[in-house]
């Protein structure tokens, strides 16, 4: 068993704290991401998992071991790097081949686990060229190389597609995501990159100041975001805010500038609690239609299209409804037009509340 | 835009556009300057010495005689001073440029560490390489006095006794030896921190994790790391140490007898104190190829290490 236990820990730099007592729990074999943006703390925290950072308070275990005061080399994790760092002045099957050499396995051991990881990875080729002959992509097979020949009890990785090209990038979340299914280590990964976070995922850990906002599967975090700040962090485009109070004692919601939106039956209890608060109204933008065709859930809202960018497969259009502004994608055969009105819809089992205040969200049962 | 016009077939030469033409002749009026000033200051005064080295010419004695090869060849198999002032400027290379090399490898491995402050420990780094040499000479000759020296003084205070440092001859090339891995160690280290600074912090954090200790990071991150570093401190410091003049000049002025005198400081005295031009630009020549033959075999050494990275 190899779960990451999490307790309490505290990382200050002198009176500064940078994580806030946080306690997290990672299964044997699941693949968890942290993410967030800059300077959320989910690189320090993964290195404070590696040991390259010390911890202030708390306790760290991996497996059945506590961890707190054992350096990297005692706790039996591997790690790929945003830079990779690759040893430059040995060869492709050297840099694989040195944590074994260090651990003083047999030769024929070494041969056959480099030989192994190198065909998982198709990089059987590369293994007599040094780092500085092979492309960003390769580096980044070989960084994984290096971390899988040791079969550690964690692999960690500090933002490792972030060097990469768009196109290369998703191939690379491919082939880490069928690595992970094959050989089924615990994994945690740290990325700022959204995408990335809910296609690899087991579990999503979202960062923010050094505390940890909300920890659940992919799409309880894109679904049932639990904070403002998850769900305008999720999605792309992400979800739109508008400013609300709710109206004829929780039967509708009114936007800023008149516009009521009907409720459905099932959320207006919920609603009538908050009845006379500013809150805050949230839609994905795909909960948003055009031309909608009359129904019970849908509330048909009269917007101003002002601008359009067409993705291709879909349009995104930036609306105008009452006083506020929001994002909705199409089909393109909507006939989005800039500048023209639309008659739009609000898919109304989908819209979430927030808290002004607090951000934290506002979610009845079944919600 | 001349040139895309023209190059239509593969085999045809790219001709240069009117701006490129101009532009290649402003860099030749650049260069123009420079390149005299070398002329004047570096080929005449070499192509001079070439050319007294074939002729007797002595300002103790009338006279400025072509002899051709007569003073090379009295140099090498005649010359026994010659001889041993050339090994002993062997042995200061052997003895000293690795000497210089561990010490300001150490010097500047401890002015890498995370110090809070840092100006203390670069100052203590650059002095030695800022004081003139002779300086540095006067005040090793000064450590080394028998009488009042620092050395004699803790040789007494652990209870062990004086030394003639100057005037024994193997003490003599000792402490000159001394002095002149303290001169060059600080050079030594400000190219190597130059070259551990380059050194990615995230190579030392893999290593780490790989489960190397810090010994080990040492050995296969830092040493080869800073290989291409080592190799061009000591080229220079190699002929620098062919050159050695000063610190033994000021020191010992090579004696006791000839036990600490180098072939820098022979041509030296051949020139001046003997005022033999002739025999001291010939004796120069041959210093001269010594250098050059040292520097060819470490580019060379770099150039096969850079192939094969």
């Amino acid at each position: 068993m190899s779960d990451v236990v999490l307790t309490k820990v505290v990382k200050a730099y002198g009176a500064t704290a940078v994580i806030h007592g946080v306690d997290l729990h990672i299964k044997s074999g699941e693949f968890c991401v942290f993410v967030g943006p800059s300077g959320c703390g989910k690189s320090t925290l993964l290195r404070m998992i590696a040991g390259l950072e010390g911890i202030t308070d708390g306790e760290i275990r991996i497996g059945d071991k506590v961890v707190n005061d054992l350096p990297p080399r005692e706790r039996d994790i591997a790690m790929v790097f945003q830079d990779y760092a690759l040893y430059p002045h040995k060869t492709v099957f050297e840099n694989m081949a040195f944590g074994l050499r260090l651990r003083k396995r047999p030769e024929n051991e070494i041969q056959q686990r480099v030989k192994e990881a190198a065909a998982i990875l198709r990089i059987e080729h590369l293994l007599d060229r040094k780092p500085g002959q092979l492309s960003g992509g390769q580096r980044q097979r070989v960084a994984m190389g290096r971390a899988i020949v040791r079969n550690p009890k964690a692999f960690l990785f500090d933002e490792p597609l972030s060097n990469l090209d768009a196109l290369l990038r998703s191939e690379m979340r491919v082939e880490i995501n069928k690595l992970h299914k094959r050989l089924k280590n615990t994994v945690i990964y740290v990325t700022h990159d959204q995408v990335e976070a809910m296609t690899l995922a087991d579990k999503i850990v979202v960062l923010s100041a050094g505390h940890i906002i909300q920890v659940g599967p992919p799409d309880e975090i894109y679904n049932r975001p639990a904070h403002k700040f998850v769900a305008g962090f999720t999605g792309s485009p992400p979800m739109n805010f508008l400013d609300c109070t709710i109206a004829d004692g929780g039967g509708a919601i009114e936007l800023a500038g008149g516009v009521k939106l009907a409720v459905p039956e099932a959320r207006r209890a919920t609603c009538a609690a908050q009845a006379g608060k500013k809150l805050t109204f949230g839609i994905r933008p795909e909960n948003v239609l055009a031309n909608p065709a009359p129904a019970a859930d849908v509330a048909a809202v009269a917007a101003q299209v002002q601008l359009t960018e067409p993705l291709g497969a879909e349009t995104l259009g930036l609306l105008r409804v009452g006083d506020g502004e929001l994002t909705g994608r199409f089909s393109p055969e909507a006939g989005l037009r800039a500048g023209a009105p639309l008659a739009a819809g609000f898919e109304m089992r989908k819209f979430h509340l927030f808290d002004p205040e607090s951000g934290a969200a506002i979610r009845g049962a079944g919600w | 835009m001349g040139a895309s016009v023209t190059a239509t077939t593969g085999a045809k030469r790219y001709k240069l556009s009117k701006l490129e033409k101009s532009e290649r002749l402003l860099g030749i009026a650049l260069l123009t300057p420079a390149a005299l000033l070398l002329l004047a200051v570096v080929v005449y005064p070499i192509v001079e010495l070439l050319i007294n080295s074939l002729y007797s010419y002595r300002l103790t004695r009338p006279g400025y005689r072509f002899i051709g090869l007569e003073n090379y060849a009295y140099a090498l198999f005649e010359d026994d001073r010659f001889w041993h002032a050339t090994l002993n400027t062997v042995i200061f290379a052997v003895v000293t440029v690795p000497g210089a090399l561990v010490v300001g490898l150490g010097l500047a491995l401890l002015a890498n560490q995370p110090f809070k402050v840092k100006w203390p420990v670069r100052l203590g780094l650059l002095l030695p390489w800022a004081l003139p040499l002779v300086f540095a000479g006067l005040i090793f000759r000064w450590f080394f006095e028998y009488r009042s020296g620092i050395v004699n003084a803790a040789f007494e205070f652990v209870g062990l006794p004086p030394q003639n440092w100057i005037t024994d001859p193997n003490l003599a090339f000792f402490a000159v030896c001394v002095a002149i891995v303290w001169k060059s160690s600080s050079f030594m280290a400000l190219i190597l921190l130059a070259g551990l600074q380059t050194i990615p912090k995230s190579l030392y954090e893999a290593a780490e994790v790989d489960g190397a200790s810090k010994f080990q990071q040492f050995v296969e991150i830092t040493l080869p790391m800073l290989k291409p570093a080592i190799v061009v401190a000591l080229i220079f410091r190699t002929i620098t140490a062919i050159q050695t003049f000063d610190i033994p000049y000021a020191m010992t002025n090579g004696g006791p007898g000839n036990a600490t005198e180098t072939m820098a400081m022979y041509i030296h005295k051949t020139t001046i104190d003997f005022l033999d031009l002739g025999y001291g630009s010939a004796l120069a020549a041959i210093m001269f190829v010594v250098s050059a033959i040292a520097t060819s075999v470490y580019l060379r050494h770099t150039r096969r290490d850079t192939g094969r990275n």
